[in-house]
This record gives C-alpha cells, sequence and structure tokens, in this order.
C-alpha cells in the first residue's frame, strides 16, 4: 500500500494559492486533507460546508472560564485553508486540523486570577491585544510570499504570485518550487522559537500518525514556511520531547461572523492582508480580473457623483497594460491598476482615490453562521458577570440605585453602560445622574429575549462583553464627523470603562476639529467635552489631552466668532445663541484660566462692537461680559440703550433686547441703570411698534413669576425706593462677627450634603 | 561657453541623452528616440548602460514619473498639474527633451492667446499675391510638432479662453486638424503628443470642459514629501538668488529657513510636524517657491534696513503676506494657529510676537 504525503505550502489569505491548489487537489485526489489549524477543535470543520456559512466567519477559541483570553482564526472564501475545507467536504473526504492544541496558544492562569493575556501571535490566528507579544515572528516567517513580493518591489503579494510563480512557464509544479524557495528562505533565519518548534513538531506527529491509520493519498495544507519542516525527519521521540507538559485547560470554541475589516491588516490583524477586497475580487473575477476592477473603479466614483466614461475605463486598462510592460511586468497589478484609476479617474487626485478606495479595497462584507453552531461566548460572559454583580435578568422593569461610590455599584453600571454600547439596551438610564450630582445613577432594567440575539450579532466586535463593546464604540467613532456627537460618543466610552475606546475617539475628536471651521459646531462641543473632563476628574483619569483640547477647540471657536455671528438668519442665529450659553457655562464649569477667558471675551466684545453682527447674537454676547464683570452697568445700559434707540430697525432692536434678557428677566428687578435704559426704550415706541413687539415682552417677561412681576411693575411706576437694603443700617460689630458665621453656616452646609 | 543665458534641455543635457541612447536596448515606441525605462532613467536619475551617472533632474516619486511616461507611450495625451513650484515645466521638458528629442515646440497659453496661436496663420502677403493654399498657411508649434512627430508642450493650459482650449479636442482624439479654408487637413505623424502643464491652486482660471479633460491622463505633482528636502531647496535657491542680487547672507540663514518652512508645512499640511495637533489650512498654496520668496524678501530687508541681522521682525510682514490671501478666513486661521502652537514655542517667540502684531 503506497502512501503519499503530498506538501502544499499556501500563502494564507493568498487567492492565487488558493486556486492553485483547489486544482492540486483535484489532480491527487487524496484520501485524507490535514490543515493548519487547532488540532482540538475539528469537530467545528463540517458546520464550514452549510449552505448558511458565509464568509468571512472566524474559529473563535477561548478558555471556558475567560473568554477575554480568545484566540480568532479567520476565513475568507478566497482562504486557501478555507477552499481545502470545502472541497474536502464535498467530496465526502475526511479532513482535520494538525496544529497544536488550543490552551497552547492561551496564557496559563497567572496567580492574580484570570486576568490572563491573550493568545500568542501565529500565522492565520489573530490575536486581541496590541501589546507587544511574547512569541514575535519576523515579518518574513509571517508571510515569506509577501516578504519575497517586497523584495521584488511590488506593494501586493498576489500581483508578485501571478506574476512570478504563474507566469513562469520554467517553475514547474508549483508547490514544489515554493517548498524549494522556503528551504533557501528559512536557512537564513535563526533557529526557531521553542513554540513554532513545538507547532511543527505537533504536526509532523500528525502526519505520521495519519500515515499510519490511513490508507491512499494524504494532502497536508499549511503556510508555505513550514514546507521544509515537516518534510524534514525527525524522529518521534524528539518531537514528543518538544510536547512535554501541554498545559491544561478548558477549552470552548464556536464560529463567529468576521467582516472583511478585520481581515484587514490596518485592523491590527497581524496576519491580515492589505487588501481584502482586492482579494476576494481577484479569487471571484477569474480571468478579466484586471477589466473587472477597473469597471468596479469606475463604478464607485460613479456612485459618487463624478463623472467617469467607459472611454476612460479603456484608457485606464491601456495605461495599466504601458505601465506594467514599462516597468517589466508581464502582467498589470495592484499597483498599476490603482495609478492608472488615479490618471484616467480621478484627474490625478490622490486625495479622490483615498475616498473610495477604502470601500474598494477592504469592503464592507459581513459574514453570517448558521443557527446550530454552539453558544456565543458574549452570553456566557453576560451570564459570568451577571451572577458576579448580582444583577438577575428580569422581564418586568425594576428600578436600580447605584451609588458609584462603591465598587460593587460602580461595576454594574460599567456593565450597564457597555450592554448599552452594545445597542442592548437592558438597563435605561434615568435622568443621566445630573441632577443627583456625578456619582449617583438611576436604572430601570428589563430584559428582552431579543437581547441575546443582539449580543451573538455584537460577536463580530469582540469575545467579552468588553472588548465587544470597545470595538463597536470605535467603529461608530471612525465614522462619525459631527463634533458634538463625537464628544458624546467618547463620553459614552468613559463611563462604560472602555479606555481604547476613549482614547481612540479623543484622538479623532481632535483630528476632526482641525478640519472644522464652523464656529457653531466648535462652540458646542465644548459643553459635553466639559462633562468629559469634569468625569475625568471625578473618575481620576488622565485628562491633561482633554484639557488641551477643550482649551484648542475653545480658542478656535473665539477666534471664529465675530465672523460667524454676521449676517445670520433666524435658525442659524438662535444655534449660536445656544452653544454661546453652553461655552460659556463650560468655562465657569471648568474654572477655565485666563488663557481662554481672554480671547473669549475679546471675542465677544468684538462680536458686540461690530455693527454688523446679528443683533441676538450681539445681545447674547453683551450679557455674558455684563455677567462676567467686563461691562460696567453704565457702559451696558448705553448699549442697550443705544441699540434699542429709535435708529435702529425695530426686528433688529428686538432681537438684542431679546438676547440681552432671555431667561435673565430678573436682572430688571435689581439693576436700575438697566431697567430706566428698557423703560426709556419701551416708552419711546409708537402704538404700532409697541403692539408688534408685545409678543417678544411676553416671552422674555412670561419667566418672571407673579410676584416678580408685580414687583417689577411698582419698580417701574416709581412706588418702591431705590433698594432693599435703604433703611437698614449696619449693626455695631457686625463686621467682627461675620467670619464665625461664615464658619457655621459652611459648616451646615457641609453636613447637609452628606447623606 | 555659450551667450546664452539658459540653453534648452536636449543641448545642456546632450551628454546624459547621448549616453542613454547608445546603450538603449529597450523597445521604442514609434517615434520615440529612447525606450520608456531609458526616459524614466534620464528624468529621475541613475546610470546608464555605459557607466555614465545621469544626474536627478526631478526629486521625487519615482511612480509618478513612470506614469507620465507610460501615458505618453499610449498615444495619450499627459496633464501635469500641481500648485506653482512643482517643477511641472521642468519635467514636461526634460521628458519632450528625452522622448522626441526636442523640447522646443512650446506654445505658452495666456488669457491673451486665440487660435491662430494654436493651430496656424496666414502669410498675408502671399495670401494676397496668391490665394490660398499651403504655401501660404503658417502653421503654429503644435502643427508643426503634428507634422514632424514631436512632442508639443502646453504651458499654464488653463490661463487660456475655454474656446480655444477646446480646439485642442479634435487633435487628441482624431490625431489630425482640419484645414477648412483650404479644404484638406494636417495628419499628425507617429511620435507627436501633447505634454500641458497647469495650476490646480489658482483662481480665476479657465477649468477645462470635460470633453476636453477626459482626453488627457492627468499626474498631480506634490509638494516635498520630506522636510529635509524641502530645506535642502530653499537654502540653495535662496543662497543663489542673493548671490545674483548682491545681497550678504547672514550667518543665521538655515537656521530662519529652518524655522520658516516649517511653519509653512504645518499650515500647509494641517497638522503639527510632531503630529499631535491637526491644524487649518490658509487658502494659499504655500509652496516651496513661496518660501524661497519669504527668505529673500526677509534677506533683502536685513541687507537695506536692519543693519545685516535677519530676524523675525524683518520676515513676519513677508510670512504674513504668504499666509493671508483671504483676509478674513486666512487671519482667523493663523490667529488659531499662533494661540494654539507657536504661542507654546519657546524657539518661536519672536514670530509669535511679530505676526500677532501684524495680524
Amino acid at each position: 500500500m503506497a502512501q503519499v504525503v503530498s506538501y502544499f505550502g499556501i500563502r494564507h489569505h493568498g487567492p492565487g494559492s488558493a486556486r492553485r491548489l483547489v486544482e492540486a487537489l483535484e489532480a491527487l485526489d487524496p484520501s485524507l486533507v490535514l490543515i493548519e489549524g487547532p488540532s482540538d477543535v475539528s469537530d467545528l470543520i463540517p458546520y464550514l460546508g452549510e449552505a448558511a456559512m458565509v464568509p468571512p466567519v472566524a474559529l473563535l477559541a477561548y478558555a471556558a472560564d475567560d473568554p477575554s483570553s480568545a484566540s480568532f482564526w479567520p476565513f475568507a472564501v478566497f482562504s486557501p485553508e478555507y477552499q481545502a475545507i470545502r472541497w474536502a467536504l464535498a467530496k465526502s473526504k475526511p479532513v482535520r486540523f494538525i496544529d497544536l492544541p488550543v490552551s497552547w496558544r492561551l496564557k496559563p492562569l497567572t496567580e492574580e486570577g484570570g486576568d490572563a493575556e491573550t493568545a500568542v501571535e501565529t500565522a492565520i490566528e489573530e490575536t486581541q491585544t496590541p501589546e507587544p507579544e511574547p512569541h514575535v515572528r519576523s515579518a518574513i516567517s509571517r508571510d515569506p510570499i509577501g516578504a519575497l513580493a517586497h523584495a521584488a518591489g511590488y506593494e501586493d503579494g498576489e500581483s508578485w504570485w501571478s506574476d512570478v510563480i504563474e507566469q513562469n512557464p520554467d517553475s514547474g509544479p508549483i508547490f514544489a518550487a515554493l517548498g524549494d524557495a522556503m528551504g533557501a528562505l528559512r536557512k537564513d533565519e535563526g533557529p526557531l522559537e521553542s513554540f513554532e518548534a513545538a507547532r511543527e513538531a505537533h504536526m509532523r506527529l500528525e502526519i505520521a500518525r495519519a500515515e499510519k491509520e490511513t490508507e491512499g493519498a494524504i494532502a497536508v495544507v499549511c503556510g508555505a514556511w513550514h514546507v521544509p519542516a515537516l518534510k524534514e525527519k525527525h524522529s518521534q521521540k524528539d518531537d514528543k520531547a518538544l510536547l512535554k507538559a501541554p498545559p491544561k485547560r478548558k477549552i470552548a470554541a464556536t464560529w463567529a461572523p468576521w467582516t472583511a475589516q478585520r481581515l484587514s491588516f490596518e485592523s491590527g490583524y497581524g496576519a491580515g492582508v492589505a487588501a481584502p477586497g482586492w482579494y476576494r475580487h481577484l479569487w471571484q473575477a477569474g480571468n478579466s480580473a484586471g477589466a473587472r476592477w477597473l469597471t468596479g473603479i469606475a463604478d464607485c466614483l460613479r456612485k459618487d457623483g463624478h463623472l467617469v466614461s467607459t472611454a476612460s475605463v479603456i484608457e485606464a486598462q491601456r495605461l495599466a497594460t504601458t505601465l506594467a510592460a514599462l516597468r517589466a511586468r508581464p502582467q498589470p497589478g495592484f499597483e498599476e491598476f490603482r495609478e492608472a484609476a488615479i490618471a484616467c479617474f480621478c484627474h490625478g487626485e490622490p486625495a479622490l482615490w483615498a475616498t473610495v478606495s477604502r470601500r474598494l479595497l477592504i469592503g464592507n462584507e459581513v459574514g453570517s453562521i448558521p443557527d446550530g453552531v454552539p453558544l456565543a461566548p458574549l452570553l456566557e460572559d453576560l451570564k459570568r458577570q451577571q451572577s458576579k454583580l448580582k444583577l438577575k435578568p428580569e422581564a418586568l422593569e425594576r428600578e436600580l440605585a447605584l451609588d458609584l461610590r462603591t465598587a460593587s455599584g460602580l461595576d454594574r453600571s460599567t456593565l450597564l453602560h457597555r450592554l448599552m454600547a452594545l445597542n442592548v439596551n437592558w438597563g435605561l438610564l434615568q435622568d443621566a445622574g445630573k441632577s443627583r450630582g456625578t456619582f449617583r445613577e438611576r436604572w430601570i432594567l428589563s430584559w428582552k429575549p431579543e437581547f441575546a440575539v443582539e449580543l451573538v450579532e455584537n460577536l463580530v466586535y469582540g469575545a467579552t462583553i468588553e472588548q465587544a463593546a470597545s470595538g463597536r464604540l470605535m467603529s461608530q467613532l471612525a465614522q462619525t464627523m459631527a463634533l458634538p456627537e463625537l464628544a458624546d460618543q467618547v463620553h459614552r466610552a468613559l463611563t462604560a470603562q472602555l479606555d481604547t475606546a476613549a482614547a481612540f475617539g479623543l484622538k479623532r475628536l481632535s483630528d476632526r476639529a482641525g478640519y472644522s471651521s464652523d464656529c457653531t459646531e466648535l462652540l458646542s462641543t465644548l459643553a459635553p467635552l466639559a462633562d468629559i473632563v469634569r468625569y475625568g476628574q471625578a473618575r481620576e483619569t488622565d485628562t491633561s489631552a482633554m484639557g488641551d483640547l477643550f482649551a484648542r477647540l475653545a480658542i478656535g471657536g473665539a477666534m471664529a466668532l465675530p465672523h460667524a455671528a454676521r449676517g445670520l438668519d433666524a435658525a442659524a442665529a438662535q444655534g449660536l445663541c445656544e452653544s454661546l450659553r453652553g461655552a460659556d457655562r463650560a468655562f465657569a464649569l471648568l474654572e477655565s484660566g485666563s488663557e481662554i477667558i481672554e480671547p473669549w471675551q475679546k471675542a465677544l466684545s468684538d462680536v458686540l462692537s461690530n455693527s454688523a453682527s446679528t443683533a441676538i447674537v450681539a445681545g447674547v454676547a453683551a450679557r455674558l461680559l455684563y455677567q462676567a464683570d467686563r461691562l460696567t452697568a453704565e457702559s451696558a445700559a448705553t448699549e442697550l440703550s443705544r441699540r434699542v434707540s429709535p435708529g435702529t430697525p425695530l426686528a433688529d432692536a428686538a432681537g438684542f433686547f431679546e438676547g440681552f434678557f432671555e431667561g435673565q428677566a430678573d436682572r430688571l428687578l435689581y439693576d436700575t441703570a438697566l431697567r430706566t435704559s428698557v423703560d426709556d426704550w419701551i416708552r419711546s415706541l409708537g402704538e404700532e411698534d409697541f403692539v408688534a413687539m408685545l409678543p417678544l415682552f411676553r416671552r422674555v417677561f412670561s419667566a418672571l413669576d407673579r410676584l416678580q412681576r408685580k414687583r417689577l411693575l411698582s419698580h417701574v411706576k416709581g412706588e418702591v425706593q431705590e433698594s432693599v437694603l435703604q433703611g437698614l443700617t449696619l449693626q455695631a460689630g457686625a463686621i467682627d462677627a461675620w467670619p464665625a458665621h461664615v464658619n457655621e453656616i459652611v459648616r451646615i452646609l457641609n453636613a447637609g450634603a452628606r447623606p | 561657453m555659450t551667450e546664452k543665458l539658459r540653453l534648452p534641455a536636449e543641448d545642456a543635457y546632450a551628454d546624459e541623452l547621448a549616453a542613454l541612447k547608445a546603450s538603449d536596448s529597450g523597445q521604442k515606441p514609434a517615434g520615440w528616440v529612447m525606450s520608456p525605462q531609458a526616459v524614466v532613467t534620464y528624468v529621475m536619475g541613475g546610470r546608464a548602460g555605459n557607466g555614465k551617472d545621469i544626474s536627478a533632474k526631478y526629486i521625487g516619486n519615482r511612480r509618478l514619473i513612470e506614469t507620465a511616461v507610460a501615458t505618453l507611450a499610449t498615444d495619450r495625451a499627459l496633464l501635469l498639474l500641481g500648485v506653482p513650484g512643482t517643477a511641472k515645466s521642468w519635467v514636461s521638458e526634460h521628458m519632450s527633451a528625452a522622448i522626441c528629442g526636442s523640447s522646443t515646440y512650446v506654445i505658452q497659453c495666456t488669457a491673451g492667446t486665440d487660435e491662430n496661436q494654436i493651430r496656424y496663420g496666414w502669410n498675408y502677403a502671399h495670401l494676397l499675391a496668391k490665394g490660398p493654399s499651403r504655401d501660404a498657411l503658417v502653421p503654429a508649434p503644435l502643427m508643426r510638432s503634428m507634422e514632424e512627430g514631436k512632442l508639443c508642450r502646453l504651458e499654464e493650459l488653463t490661463r487660456m479662453g475655454s474656446d480655444v482650449q477646446d480646439t485642442l479636442i479634435t487633435v487628441l482624439s482624431e490625431k489630425m486638424m482640419p484645414i477648412p479654408e483650404l479644404n484638406t487637413a494636417s495628419y499628425a505623424t507617429r511620435g507627436f503628443n501633447v505634454i500641458a502643464t497647469a495650476n490646480n491652486r489658482d483662481k480665476g482660471v479657465n477649468e477645462l470642459s470635460s470633453a476636453l479633460k477626459r482626453r488627457f491622463n492627468v499626474v498631480v505633482l506634490p509638494l516635498p514629501d520630506d522636510m529635509e528636502e524641502e530645506v535642502r531647496i530653499v537654502s540653495q535657491r535662496v543662497g543663489e538668488m542673493a548671490q545674483s542680487l548682491d545681497l550678504p547672507a547672514p550667518k543665521n540663514v538655515n537656521e530662519e529657513v529652518r524655522r520658516v518652512i516649517s511653519i509653512f508645512r504645518e499650515l500647509r499640511g494641517g497638522q503639527t510636524l510632531d503630529g499631535k495637533v491637526t491644524l487649518k489650512s490658509p487658502s494659499g498654496s504655500l509652496s516651496t517657491a513661496e518660501a524661497i520668496g519669504v527668505v529673500v524678501g526677509g534677506l533683502s530687508h536685513a541687507a537695506y534696513f536692519n543693519n545685516g541681522k535677519l530676524d523675525a521682525e524683518g520676515l513676519a510682514p513677508n510670512m504674513l503676506g504668504a499666509i493671508v490671501k483671504d483676509p478674513v478666513q486666512d487671519t482667523a486661521v493663523l490667529g488659531e494657529y499662533l494661540e494654539t502652537v507657536l504661542k507654546k514655542r519657546s524657539d518661536y517667540g519672536a514670530y509669535y510676537r511679530s505676526m500677532l502684531d501684524l495680524i
């Protein structure tokens, strides 16, 4: 009985090698297919054959007691491993994984408990933490074909593969040639890490076992890098010695839906590819890949409203072909098409290409998994946290009050906030804690069965609630453009204790702030940002970066204000007034220093002194300056009487008046100079004008209650003397007694604030 | 020694071109004097087959030049876009010198350019004496280059009127120029093509019609990527210009050049050099050429009004002129930059104060 083991060294996620692999499997017709992948989860392989399983999907394995310690093995439709499995399942051939079991990759439990870091980086598996890995491998061993391509001046490993491997007629059987190339490459690398050595030993042992058990040909599908090592003769004893003392840890594994975005290198996936969209295209398009790719680019640009004619597509194809000839390449590849598209479709502007490149190169595919797969780790994580925090899921509404100063209160609040970030609104936050200070929260809890479905969908973002919430918020942050919304989301990330997401959001906020020159947008960001800064102060987060950002936005807004305040229509003016008041409150809240207050007040006085400013905005500016004592009562009165004098158009006068007094009418009770000036103005109005202004007066004065209105009226009629203080005299010794009184009052106030 | 102030590229670099031609083994498109690979080597610098060093004419991204040369090899017209001072005309001159051996078929497009300067004029004496004929026709450079199979260069294409620009459409798509007066047409010989340059920043130029635009492949030449490269270019050009204007160069020129360039690059790039703070960009282009202008202006101020001392006070007015092109928006942008960035840098204190005084 002849036993042939054939080794197929592939490029992980390489469509070129996937295509060749399927052809080779057809030709060989092996009776067993072995694949580089964790050998203890081989029982999950058959799910890949189900119709409802749509890649990209990932094999997800995690420690049963701690899902944050997890490893992923993503598969795309163009992954050679996926195609090999599909081939074997379709032909009903046995197929199994031969790499080290999952537990080797998960760090053993540390003594402090379950805060183990995530797994090591390996060929196709994704790790969750960006920190340096214990087993960092050189770039060349991770993607040797990509490294060879880079050395040859290609940006894209697949173009190199098709140019060099597939176009070269002399190379003979591709996989043999590739094995030889890897052998040569490996000679220059240093000795293997113990972990890598253990992996290869394990694979060798598994292959040997299969040889004994199986009749007929065996196909081994593994990263090209491993082929020379797997072919080498090693004694089984030596190999077994490498695998002594396997780590003992209970493992759970399942399939998770994946996204094209997380297949890409930029998502932090070590073995990711630069352009999954391009690879998928190569896999699907077959022979006319180039023309179809260019048509796809043209289509994308047209959807964005750019004019791209069919003639331009033809020209781009011609240019790409000539460029390839100029660069001595047998056919145009990724770079040639990109440059041709920029020159012919985008009028030479790389920026225009950048607007569509993400959509094209990465794509927005999301995989899906059939119903039958084992339970998702997010649900398990939630159950564990629920029992730890003593929060039962109940369908009936229940109120929950949390004190954030206690550890249990904070933990519960964090969990609920994170679930909210995952769109699982188990708890609804009442009045957002603002009225009762920052350390109390009131929730209404009510569990609905569809939350479980919602949670499974969130598996795309991570394996634990924390990771998933962070991932989801980050993807939302990446799509948000408006500053106030961004600030809001950062605030949410902070309250949910998602530091990575918060830092990312802050970075994005700071980037976007540089692009925004809209004064209203800048100023209205200040209020939520002040909340963030204050929140950070309350919970000892590092807020210095936010403080800087706050100052930048404040100064930017102040600079833009005098210009932005001119010639506004009613709605825009209302919006600007709103953000002016909000910004001023934010400065007061943070007790901002002179570096912010000075430019701010200067901007306000510019608005006030410029006659082109919209009246209502000028009114608000005057009010704010007056409140800050930057405008004396006399000059405020002068300003007011000038602005509302008969020479001013009625609408402007009314606008200024409204801006100055909106919500602040009680000022008139105490400020004689102001009152006189307003009184004079109202008296000077003709009957028609007065009637026209009545709704405005009503709006302004309705803020006063009946008693206040009565007092105001008697003031105006001259029935009340100047001040309530009049007629009173200071008691002898009052000045000496005052400090003691103050102390007593402060003591009472402080004691009263405690529960 | 020649009496000419400046020689065309094909004469100034005749030895390099000859060396490349002699050792050129690549395939040549019809009408080209050397292969596309050799043209790229000539522009980007390198080594000819016989070992002669070829100087770099363009310092920057090789891929852009490859795209440009490949475009000309496909018989599509090439449009080089870029802000002023990005070597567009320089590249177009050298490419035509290398491709067809001549860079002198040039039309300088202006608002006053009319169709006769693009197509052909008439020798009126001949016309009156003998009536309309080919002999009475005076071809413009475009028509001559069509007949001779050379490259024609159109400088500042967008400055000429849109109606005149559209004369090019037939020439570019059908490679022929009709002569209705004689009921005939002039057909382009193989090797003919057009390199146009245009400025993509200026306001008030005549935007290309989309019919014309899609007959060009466009390559945008960017401003220098690298700070050191830009400092080198500016220092060198400032040195040359100061010499020709007989201005003494104070010792601290290089330091001030570095500061001016870093302010320019930060404002132009929309972020601080350390990448920590995003900034707004003013409406002007803030090109390398403007940085040179600022420093030369500062030198002149130093020499005549400041006892030869080059300082921020002398440079600031020039910088302000370069940065603030739109009195309202750019002032706000600059103000924000001064307050949020420069104020915190102690070694830029003088710039902060003098610019703040001026805005």
